[in-house]
């Protein structure tokens, strides 16, 4: 693997990121929430390539590892946004009411 | 005779003619391969703009799949066929399906979705990183040897299927929840 070919993996990841945290950043509802946490994964999985010309063997069962922990914890968001929209009625992160008091 | 007959100036010259083709080649191939490589990130760089950009969740959720798909196409590119498959099959063929139809579900558009003040340190983030991946001297490493039949052992196979079994039934479990949802509804 070649200098730049690790230099445009690094950047493009580093890009992803960024433009993830600032989608979580910014998002007013929960569903623009999830999609910001899959693209901060995907940048996850992008700085993983590296690894496998230093040790493929192990970074194969790290990727393995991430892949099915990142998919769980999606998961368990999905859930929890079916939760929030059969409790309140609204999934938006805008305003937080409870008990009568909104933020 | 044979001596003579290589001996010739045409087919003294042509080995260097092929030898010259076959050098270009090599190294043109190895340019394609990193303009290929940067084709792709640029896609997925531009793809994950447009999940910042557009204001319609649905759409949001279309873009970073394809950002996603961009993302194994790096992995397929540098010959890494599993997790390739891992990433397309279980991350944007499972996760991001049921993200699609939630977005398709929840599908607003928000008045202003880019939060400007938040904007201006992220791009002062990305300036340093881009600066010092440009100052710092990345050395190459070695070109990626990966053999798929080391992890033919029963522990990655028990630890693959435990995981898949996890995901399908959180997926489930999930899918039960919509349908009760659905059914509430009406």
């Amino acid at each position: 693997m070649q200098g730049i070919e690790l230099a445009i993996i690094y950047v493009t990841s580093f890009s992803i990121l960024l433009v993830g945290y600032l989608t979580a950043i910014s998002s007013k509802d929960l569903i623009r929430l999830l999609i910001a946490l899959e693209l901060m994964f995907g940048a996850v999985f992008m700085s993983l390539i590296p690894l496998f010309s230093a040790i493929s063997d192990a970074a194969f069962g790290i990727a393995i590892i991430t892949i099915f922990t990142s998919s769980g914890e999606l998961l368990v968001l999905i859930a929890a946004i079916v939760t929030m929209d059969m409790q309140r009625k609204n999934i938006y992160t805008s305003s937080i009411t409870l008990g009568g008091d909104k933020l | 005779m044979v001596e003579g007959f290589f001996s010739t100036r045409y087919y003294r010259k042509k080995p260097k003619v092929f030898l010259t083709i076959v050098q270009n080649f090599e190294s043109m191939s190895i340019e394609i391969e990193t303009l290929l490589l940067f084709a792709i990130a640029g896609v997925a760089v531009l793809s994950s703009l447009a999940v910042l950009l557009t204001r319609d969740n649905f759409y949001a959720s279309m873009f970073m799949s394809a950002t996603l798909i961009m993302v194994a196409g790096v992995y397929a590119l540098f010959n890494l066929q599993p997790v390739f498959v891992l990433i397309v099959f279980i991350f944007v063929g499972a996760i991001g399906i049921v993200t699609v139809a939630l977005a398709a579900t929840y599908r607003f558009a928000p008045e202003r979705q880019i939060s400007v003040l938040w904007a201006l340190p992220v791009i002062i983030t990305a300036f340093i990183l881009a600066f010092s991946v440009h100052i710092s001297n990345l050395a190459p490493l070695e070109k990626i040897q990966f053999a798929l039949p080391k992890f033919m052992t029963p522990e990655y196979l028990l630890l693959i299927l435990s995981l898949t079994a996890l995901i399908i039934l959180l997926l489930l479990s999930v899918l039960k929840m919509g349908i009760e949802k659905e059914v509430r509804k009406s």
